[in-house]
């Protein structure tokens, strides 16, 4: 039976004789030239701007290299030097914490606002859905400029507030905690309104019928919001959830501009991807930093699936 | 056949055209067909060479077609990325004092005492030119400005707490830094803890650290020890000055500082020249109450810059005239009178013009306090991993002026994670 069968698959039927596939790969694409030709650019920018320095970086965190001289076989001392240095775990450390900081309130505030502007009695709903998206397209060291002087130590715009309701003067960017809660409230500031747009559009798609039909059998506001609401979002949230999750770990402007390129007092600020940018580029250990790369790249990865796996729970 | 052959042209031209409009692989202009004229490239950044200089080159030299590039943002990153392209070089780059980072690549300049650089040589201090030479005796950078330090102070302030507050007589008295500690403590118990001597730790430890002839590591490449005698000085009292009380905290750099400079928190620092151009900009309110002494323990240097010829151009030769007559003696008196540059050829430092009154220094002529510090920079190798292992220790001096870290367990720390840094 399989010696006789045509290379044609079954479910392609007799109308679809797919006769390409009796040619081989090469001859497919040199008959489709035009179409390649077509799409061609945006793979030779990718192979140019993404591909080769992916795969250069994997080259590079093999080898010593300052970033002008010769490069020098390293073998798995990049790696190994990583893995022991305390101020990469302290990065790692930082980056988490910053990222449950501002992930858990940032996505709480979106929902809530994502529920208020998708709520029939809201007027004006086109500004506010403007005014909400506004602070993700602002300019991120402008942000962190205003947001230092907020969180300044001696004339920050917070310690004014509490020295004039007689709260004693707190040194945000002095303490471990204060710059990551001045770093997390910027992320929290800049990116709430984007994901209240994307869960409104979650809302939107959910059928009315399904609220009549709850509604009807006499469930309140807060049963069908946690019982349809909720579930109906879920790849939503799924989508919001792993995006913050790589741009949490990839946070890099808000720190370096707050708290400079060593992370403040007690490398409190220090971020991954800043530690990678200050070994790399201030302090030219180019091929650790390519190394750091790749091992962000495993620990996004790695908690990337955590994530999924959580969220995506019992649904599956 | 014919509009498939077309196709296949359209094709190939476009990918070519996408190829080579993102890199420039065109050669540049042949110089033998076009005029006589030698084309020279010369990176800088905003405020290092006057635009104005730069345009009389253009008329001093009518055989140089001179393209000046003002590099803006990261600049060093952007020379660094050149060199690693070998490709947009320019023909001659300013260095910054991180110079020594580009020593192990001394191959990719043009050594400047090939191109007659000693004939000049005994018009600069022998300390800055130093500077500018590899251990391996390639000269790679010529003097640009210095940055020669003294003591800035609010004679108002030290008048009120009962100190010296005559240049002449600060100089005498506090001559050393124990003496500035005393006059800090001084001062601490006359406003009740409200001014602090001086701005933050970092600064107390790089300038005590910049008096003397030692920094981390040896000519020969081998580092020094963390004991050396300097370092721990320089540590020692940094420590002392965060545990005396001292210290307002206040990092350069930033608005923190401008405004404790701004709001007469801070009585004194001890700083480059180039800090009166930072200090009048942050502190314009208390213009007149400044005035300038000789630095306690010492004159030393903070930062300045060079000129170098990279070994791609094509006319070493002419770009060394150029260079040459930029950082003559007597434009570079002209440059501190535009730019605040203060020269690195001693010789012009007894003309007038250095001898200016500054209103915001209550009339004091500060120049000549900078111009004797100058002179006395005790000469110092700094080493290509110099920023590194530098960056370290006064990152951790921050942890114990700013989150009351224990000195000794951060000196540990310090040591071994230095230490770590030298294997890799």
């Amino acid at each position: 039976m399989a010696v006789t069968e045509p290379r044609t698959s079954p479910e392609s039927g007799p109308f679809q004789p797919d006769l390409d596939r009796q040619k081989s790969l090469w001859a497919r694409i040199w008959e489709h030239r035009a179409l390649y030709v077509a799409i061609s650019p945006f793979y030779i920018l990718f192979a140019v701007f993404g591909l080769f320095p992916i795969a250069f970086s994997l080259y590079l965190a093999f080898h010593k290299w300052d970033g002008i001289g010769v490069m020098t076989y390293n073998g798995l001392n990049n790696f190994k030097y990583m893995l022991t240095d305390a101020e990469f775990w302290q990065a790692v450390g930082n980056t988490f914490m910053i990222w449950i900081y501002s992930t858990i309130p940032m996505l709480f505030f979106a929902l809530i606002i994502a529920f208020l502007l998708h709520a029939p009695f809201i007027k004006f709903r086109t500004l506010f859905r403007v005014g909400y998206f506004l602070p993700n397209v602002t300019s991120i060291v402008a942000v962190a400029i205003i947001f230092g002087a907020l969180f300044a130590n001696n004339y920050g715009f917070l310690n004014y507030l509490l020295q004039s309701v007689g709260l004693p003067v707190v040194e945000w960017l002095n303490a471990p905690w204060g710059i990551k809660i001045a770093i997390s409230s910027m992320v929290v500031w800049r990116w709430t309104g984007y994901n209240a747009i994307i869960y409104l559009a979650g809302l939107q798609s959910i059928p009315q019928t399904l609220y009549e039909a709850a509604k009807i059998d006499g469930a309140s506001a807060v049963q069908s919001f946690f019982r349809i609401t909720i579930p109906m979002l879920r790849p939503v949230i799924l989508f919001t959830v792993i995006t913050s999750t790589i741009g949490g770990m990839q946070l890099f402007t808000e720190p370096q501009v707050l708290v400079g390129n060593d992370g403040g007092a007690g490398a409190a600020g220090m971020t991954i991807v800043l530690y990678l940018y200050r070994e790399s580029f201030i302090n030219n250990y180019f091929g650790y930093g390519a190394a750091v790369g790749w091992g962000m790249f495993l620990i996004i990865a790695l908690f990337s699936i955590v994530n999924w796996k959580l969220v995506q729970g019992k649904s599956s | 056949m014919n509009r498939r052959r077309r196709t296949r042209w359209i094709a190939i031209i476009m990918v070519c055209v996408l190829l080579i409009s993102g890199c420039s692989i065109w050669p540049g202009q042949d110089d033998s067909a076009s005029s006589k004229k030698v084309t020279l490239t010369l990176w800088y950044w905003n405020r290092s060479i006057d635009d104005k200089l730069i345009a009389r080159a253009k008329e001093k030299f009518p055989n140089i077609e001179l393209t000046a590039q003002k590099i803006g943002g990261d600049f060093k990153a952007k020379l660094k990325t050149t060199l690693a392209a070998r490709s947009g070089e320019p023909d001659i780059v300013a260095l910054n004092d991180w110079i020594m980072e580009l020593f192990p690549s001394e191959d990719r300049f043009y050594n400047l005492y090939d191109l007659g650089a000693s004939e000049v040589e005994d018009q600069y201090l022998p300390w800055k030119w130093k500077q500018g030479v590899t251990p391996n005796g390639q000269m790679i950078g010529f003097p640009m400005d210095t940055g020669p330090t003294a003591l800035f102070y609010r004679a108002d302030l030290f008048k009120e707490a009962g100190l010296p507050s005559e240049p002449e007589q600060v100089t005498r008295q506090i001559d050393n830094w124990d003496a500035y500690a005393a006059a800090g403590e001084q001062i601490k118990e006359k406003f009740d803890g409200k001014v602090f001597l001086t701005d933050n730790i970092g600064s107390v430890y790089s300038q005590v650290l910049s008096q003397s002839t030692e920094r981390y590591f040896r000519p020969d490449g081998s580092f020094i020890g963390m004991d050396s005698p300097a370092v721990r000085k320089s540590w020692d009292m940094a420590v002392a000055f965060k545990e005396k009380g001292l210290l307002a905290n206040a990092d350069g750099w930033t608005p923190t500082w401008n405004a404790a400079m701004n709001n007469g928190e801070i009585a004194s620092f001890v700083g480059a020249v180039w800090m009166k151009q930072v200090l009048q900009e942050a502190a314009p309110d208390t213009s007149g109450k400044w005035r300038v002494a000789r630095a306690p323990g010492g004159d030393g240097n903070n930062g300045g810059s060079f000129l170098s010829i990279l070994k791609s151009s094509k006319h070493p030769k002419e770009a060394f005239e150029l260079i040459r007559w930029l950082q003559s003696p007597e434009n570079q008196l002209e440059q501190y009178q535009t730019l605040n540059l203060f020269p690195s050829a001693p010789g012009v430092f007894d003309t007038p013009a250095m001898k200016e009154e500054e209103p915001f220094f209550g009339g004091q002529a500060t120049g000549p306090i900078f111009a004797e510090s100058a002179q006395h920079v005790p000469e110092a190798f700094f080493g290509e991993r110099y920023p590194s292992v530098h960056n370290i220790i006064t990152r951790r001096l921050n942890d114990i002026a700013k989150q009351n870290a224990d000195p000794q367990q951060v000196w540990s720390d310090t040591v071994h994670r230095v230490e770590r840094e030298l294997q890799r």
